[in-house]
């Protein structure tokens, strides 16, 4: 018997195929060297479109394609956060690909791949939708992290990430067949209903660790995090802010799917190790971070730092810990890509990542000095930004959950980061520039900076609204997955 | 009659912020006007709340409660009551002197004022929240500027400083707020409402055990704000190399924040494990008045004397805190007031000096009374009050603290009246080298403040002394009405 599909709760994925396969079509009829940007400006109209569309799909709660896809408001949620990522990381690549002509078709082509990837991650209810959706993602980001051919870094980068994430996705598959062995499925339900009704053996915990390993390496927590500083360094800067913020996040939809989901019968079994590796996570990124010169590296080693943080809420184990997490990324959505999007105008305009170019940003420009500053001040975690309530959530989920050294661990790492970050603010806004040329900024980036700052802004002081939404998403979660 | 709207206070500084922000750049006296008015009506209207606040019927007035964050309990609630609203006092007349000998700034003027009203603003903030996730968020929302001003427009040494002074505070405010969240998790309310939460634990108390892992890790983190022997060693270097407003804000009122997070949420809300810590505290207060004392003696850097005396102040609030009785409190926040105006005004004249003479030894200064006859009779004036001359604020201040102290920590008390002895000797000493003696031949040329308003800081902060010191009961009416609680509190729980 053929199953019964309900097209309504996968219309958002299959819209979004249906405009790649129509921005083939027209990459392929356009002429050569055609004036205008077309597929850009299509994409960026269409990607409103999907936003406006997405806000009324709220309330969609069901599953389909035989219990393989799931839209839920966890699902819903996050398809918002790569949805507005993809908005920024659209209009990078804009800026950022202006020489390169015809290739830079084939990058916005392969976006909106990696876009589809991240949701059908964000909806997978079974183990090999899951593993088959994070192929589309990773595959897609390995061909464009070593997109620019002539670059030594880029093709290094591409090929550290190609390698180690092929090993990843080989622990993953590892991982599902054991899981597949103890439980005889690959559904989420069933294996959770395993799970609830059957102790943690030796097999199952070892198909745990393979499966958080893969995990691990989209997060980049530590020891998974090896290609990031390369990767970060190499990859064209678009890249770079997809991988730091939408892979990151859809990285941690898998981890709250599965480990506050499927797992979370044995959630006593594992929030140990991940205390653990979340303090691990934390302190390496942190240091590290502290001696790099490029502001890329940087920022790679910090994002390191703030996967540290975000898996407190993983160890928490609790809702608290769940919303905690939502909440963190949307305020690290906004953070992330200002920074990035600081990074990307002047390296347009200066040809350089060295954090010593930075010296005396201030002065050259105004707007990048205040969204860089702000941008630091929030990944730092100081009210009245963004990132400050998200760490206080996350510290508060810790702390109930009994895990007070790691909470102090955190403490001293926030310690460690605000060292880092402000001696960035020092260069911008207390060295002497080497040159008081004026970096200019282009009106679409002066929106989209706009935008980022105001949301960090936002969310920093009015916590409430957006925390409802982190709330209702994991509560959501919570029912459908009958915990 | 009108009640005072206490989100006004915060209000008009920010529309004054958003002025600012909007003139351009070159405009630097309309930015200087702008500033001063938002700092004056702040301060204007503090006054006015003090005056309105009812000390006979006590507790929290001006109430306004929102809730914020449902989920939480996080409500931007503000009230005051003795303690706070005299805060504010101090915040108002130490924040407008500051703006006002901010004119000695001549570059960057506009990033230099936007940083200094957020610092203000979030100061503000701070002593109106009854509402400990609020009062965390505004107490933190000084820290970014501070650094950038002392990095900026600070001295030679100003990115060692800058740098130090923020990453002691991050983490003493890290600390503070485990702690905090430890406090909030274990009363069960749901709640950040400092109110309510005073409510639940005056009649149901937290076990003795529980009580006993939160209260250092509270006092520990703000502690460090209020340079807590032996984690006072940002203060020093911080306040000699920051521009002068910035070391008349944090000397004179910042870092009070402290003592009253150390009064408001662990010695209120956590009165058995107060009394289990107190006499470590009083040990540690000590060594503060001591300790610190000692290392001023050896200066010869007029800024960084002070710096060393107003960690050694300290001390005597810690003191007073330890001994948890009424005379006791009154000291701790009548010498908050008194060290925070005492505070300012030797930093601004300092400032002022330094300023002129481009130098701070004391081997190269001399003579001074003779080309500045004004700023150094402020000076000398200033020291004596810090010495506790009777006349002064101080005096009153450290006389309560003692005599709150010596029943139950007879040898320390003595100890730290040899501390004023201490203190006595290097102001003194900063005064001979640095205003006695003869003139160096450098600094003939050198102008006293001339003009009215060039003068009107010193003399309002000075006044203030005066007066507080004269009649001492027109702030302890208002601190007994909010101690009396505390101290009788305290005494139901043991």
């Amino acid at each position: 018997m053929f199953p019964i599909i309900n097209w309504s709760l996968i219309s958002l994925e299959v819209l979004m195929a249906v405009i790649l396969v129509f921005l083939v079509a027209v990459d392929i009829a356009l002429p050569k060297n055609a004036g205008k940007d077309w597929i850009g400006i299509f994409s960026f109209v269409a990607l409103f479109g999907l936003i406006v569309f997405w806000l009324t799909q709220g309330d969609l709660n069901g599953v389909t394609f035989s219990g393989m896809f799931v839209m839920d408001s966890l699902a819903w949620f996050f398809k918002g956060i790569f949805l507005v990522t993809m908005v920024f990381v659209f209009a990078m690549t804009q800026q950022f690909f202006k020489s390169m002509g015809e290739r830079r078709n084939e990058f916005y082509l392969l976006l909106w791949l990696a876009l589809i990837g991240m949701c059908l991650i964000a909806s997978s209810a079974d183990f090999l939708l899951m593993f088959i959706s994070i192929e589309i993602l990773t595959i897609s980001l390995y061909v464009m992290t070593a997109y620019l051919k002539s670059d030594k870094l880029s093709i290094e980068a591409g090929m550290k990430y190609l390698i180690l994430g092929s090993l990843a996705s080989g622990f993953f598959l590892y991982g599902i067949s054991y899981i597949y062995g103890a439980a005889h499925s690959t559904h989420f339900d069933l294996v959770q209903g395993y799970c609830q009704t059957h102790d943690m053996a030796p097999m199952t915990l070892f198909a745990m660790v393979l499966i958080f390993s893969a995990v691990g390496f989209k997060i980049a927590a530590v020891p998974f995090h090896m290609w990031v500083a390369d990767v970060y360094q190499g990859a064209p800067t678009p890249v770079t802010a997809l991988l730091s913020v939408g892979s990151k996040a859809a990285g941690f939809i898998v981890l709250i799917r599965l480990f506050f989901g499927v797992f979370g019968a044995w959630h006593a079994d594992w929030s140990f190790m991940l205390a653990v590796l979340s303090a691990i996570t934390m302190t390496y990124g942190n240091l590290v971070a502290m001696f790099q010169t490029n502001i890329k590296r940087l920022l790679g080693y910090s994002s390191i730092g703030h996967a540290g943080y975000l898996l407190m809420g993983a160890a928490a184990g609790s809702m608290l810990g769940a919303s905690g997490i939502n909440f963190y990324l949307l305020g690290y959505l906004f953070t992330n890509l200002a920074a990035f999007l600081v990074i990307i105008v002047f390296s347009i305009a200066i040809k350089s990542d060295e954090i010593a170019d930075y010296a005396g940003l201030s002065k050259r420009c105004g707007l990048l000095a205040c969204a860089m500053l702000l941008a630091l001040v929030s990944l730092a975690g100081m009210p009245p930004l963004a990132g400050f309530f998200g760490k206080f959530i996350l510290l508060m989920a810790v702390i109930k959950s009994g895990y007070v050294w790691l909470a102090l661990i955190a403490g001293a790492n926030i310690v460690i980061s605000t060292y880092y970050y402000l001696m960035i603010a020092k260069r911008i806004y207390v060295d002497a520039p080497r040159s008081t040329v004026p970096i200019a900024v282009a009106p679409s980036m002066q929106i989209l900076l706009a935008v980022a700052v105001i949301g960090i802004i936002m969310i920093g002081i009015f916590q409430g609204p957006f925390l409802d939404a982190a709330m209702t998403a994991v509560k959501g979660m919570y029912l459908s997955m009958k915990i | 009659m009108i009640t005072p709207n206490l989100s006004w206070i915060l209000v008009l500084p920010i529309l004054g912020l958003g002025l600012v922000c909007l003139v351009g750049a070159d405009k630097t006296s309309l930015i200087r006007r702008i500033s001063n008015i938002t700092v004056l009506l702040p301060f204007i209207y503090s006054v006015w709340v003090y005056a309105a606040y009812d000390h006979a019927a006590g507790g929290f007035q001006f109430v306004q409660n929102i809730p914020w964050v449902v989920p939480m309990g996080i409500s931007y609630h503000l009230g005051v009551d003795g303690i706070n609203s005299l805060l504010l006092l101090l915040l108002g007349a130490v924040s407008f002197a500051a703006v006002l000998i901010s004119a000695s700034i001549k570059e960057r003027v506009k990033e230099y004022y936007v940083l200094l009203l957020i610092t203000i603003i979030g100061t503000y903030g701070a002593f109106l929240s009854l509402d400990i996730f609020f009062f965390y968020f505004f107490h933190e929302v000084a820290a970014v500027p501070v650094f950038l001003m002392i990095a900026i427009w600070g001295s030679q040494r100003r990115e060692f400083a800058a740098m130090k002074l923020t990453l002691y505070l991050v983490a003493g405010a890290a600390l503070a707020l485990i702690g905090l969240l430890a406090l909030y998790l274990a009363t069960g309310l749901q709640t950040f409402d400092l109110v309510a939460i005073q409510q639940q634990l005056a009649s149901h108390p937290l076990p003795i055990e529980v009580q006993n892992r939160i209260f250092p890790l509270i006092v520990l983190g703000f502690g460090i704000t209020l340079t807590l022997w032996p984690f006072y060693t940002w203060a020093p270097v911080g306040y000699a190399e920051a521009p002068t407003a910035i070391s008349m804000l944090h000397a004179g009122v910042l870092k009070k924040m402290g003592a009253y997070a150390i009064i408001r949420f662990a010695v209120q809300l956590m009165p058995q494990a107060a009394h289990c810590w107190m006499p470590i505290i009083a040990v540690l207060a000590i060594l503060n008045i001591i300790y610190c004392g000692l290392v001023a003696l050896t200066q010869r850097d007029l800024k960084y004397i002070l710096g060393y005396s107003s960690c050694s102040h300290m001390g005597y609030i810690l003191l007073g805190l330890a001994c948890f009785n009424v005379l006791g409190l009154n000291g701790v926040v009548f010498l908050m007031f008194a060290h925070g105006i005492m505070a300012a005004l030797a930093f601004a004249l300092t400032g002022f000096v330094v300023d002129q003479t481009k130098t701070r030894n004391l081997d190269e200064l001399g003579g001074l009374l003779k080309c500045m006859p004004f700023i150094g009779a402020c000076f000398m004036m200033a020291a004596l009050a810090s010495a506790g001359v009777p006349g002064f604020a101080n005096f009153v201040a450290e006389i309560l603290v003692l005599l709150g102290s010596w029943d139950q920590y007879r040898w320390l008390s003595v100890l730290a009246i040899f501390g004023l002895v201490i203190t006595a000797i290097y102001l003194l000493k900063a005064v001979r080298l640095g205003f006695h003696g003869p003139l160096n031949p450098r600094f003939t040329r050198l102008a006293d403040a001339q003009t009215l308003s060039a003068k009107f800081p010193y003399v309002m902060l000075l006044a203030l002394l005066i007066l507080v010191g004269c009649l001492p009961s027109v702030i302890l009416t208002h601190i007994g009405s909010s101690t009396r609680v505390i101290a009788s509190e305290a005494k139901q729980s043991f």
